[in-house]
């Protein structure tokens, strides 16, 4: 009761006192909010350990160990048929950006699983778009945005010829916004341990065999749906 | 205090040791996940096919262009169910789907 009386009493010096302390409050949890927003989005890749049968954390630095000791990435992102129940037509691409998965639907509920490595934290997009055309070993042209960005990219500015070390690996899909090129693509990586990871610009890379197995099953017009939640841009929609 | 019950407290305490251990040694590791399930992110979304049949479904009822209706974000409910929020056009709708891919509602927000 002595308690409750005396935070009654309040003098205009508490009372600035009082405020302040709200603000600090108010401004702590909107602080906490936006971090929590972010590490909602900034969800990080696990893999099951087979060996341990537990789950592990899976990020860049595991992925090249990874890498390095089995000539291969983690099992769930080798391709693979999966059951997937869907409206859609067989021949449409659908990405799963949160889980790191390229879907091509197939005949009978099913899908061909490949895994991928998607848009860093900021460069995750969604949308409906198309494949507007496909090229084998394409010449990789960096976007003016990354030449302004990324000093490497800057020697590459009139096009770096397709080959082993190209980024954009030995396909190209080039995804499409009604007629206008998006300039994000889906492609090959001379990085494949990336794969299950949030690390490019935008653009949907595979490894280059499977990149090379899904051009060979997907025709210019394909239908291409790329779910990612927390996005920071959408296209087609 | 004697000796005695010292004892008999630590055989006591002893053999609770050994009941305890033989019980989690009884207790197998949990099994894998299927192949198709071997990785996972933080975050559980609601797997790819089940979004899309919500926007299936959305367009279904609302009669909406089914190439402008997009899942945006989903989350677990419970263990069959998840939540997909979608976008059709600025129309923001919710729908409720199960882990057999039964739609069980679709309601705008």
């Amino acid at each position: 009761m002595t308690l409750s009386l005396a935070n009654r009493s309040i003098t205009p010096k508490s009372n600035d006192r009082r405020i302040a302390g709200r603000r600090l409050v108010l401004g702590t949890a909107l602080a906490l909010t936006a971090i929590g927003a972010t590490l909602v989005y900034a969800a990080q890749t696990q893999v099951f350990d087979p060996q341990t049968h537990k789950w592990v954390e899976y990020d860049k630095k595991k992925a090249r160990k990874y890498y390095a000791a089995h000539n291969e990435v983690p099992e769930a992102f080798r391709p693979q048929m999966v059951k997937f129940r869907t409206a859609e037509v067989p021949g449409t691409i659908i990405i799963d950006g949160n889980q790191h998965f390229l879907y091509l639907v197939q005949p009978g509920q099913r899908a061909m699983r490949y895994g991928i490595g998607v848009g860093r934290e900021g460069f995750g997009w969604a949308g409906i778009v198309r494949v507007g055309r496909m090229a084998e070993w394409p010449t990789w042209t960096p976007p003016a945005e990354m030449i302004a960005r990324d000093p490497n990219a800057v020697k590459h500015a009139a096009g770096m010829p397709g080959g082993p070390d190209n980024p954009l690996g030995a396909r190209a899909l080039y995804l499409y916004e009604r007629d206008q090129d998006t300039i994000y693509r889906i492609h090959g990586t001379p990085e494949p341990w990336t794969i299950g990871l949030d690390v490019s610009s935008g653009c949907i890379r595979m490894r280059n065999d499977d990149i090379t197995d899904l051009a060979s099953r997907v025709k210019v017009g394909a239908k291409v749906i790329v779910l990612m939640q927390g996005a920071a841009l959408y296209k087609g929609v | 205090m004697s000796a005695k019950p010292a004892v008999r407290t630590s055989i006591r305490a002893t053999a609770i040791g050994f009941l305890a251990g033989g019980l989690s040694a009884c207790v197998s590791a949990s099994p894998p996940p299927p192949q198709d399930q071997m990785s996972r992110t933080q975050v559980e979304t609601a797997p790819a096919d089940l979004q899309l049949l919500c926007a299936d479904a959305v367009a279904k009822a609302s009669g909406a262009d089914s190439t402008k209706i997009l899942p945006v974000s989903s989350s677990k409910i419970d263990s069959k169910t998840y939540q997909v929020e979608l976008d059709a056009s600025g129309k923001k709708t919710s729908c409720l789907v199960d882990t057999d891919g039964n739609v069980k509602s679709v309601q705008p927000t």
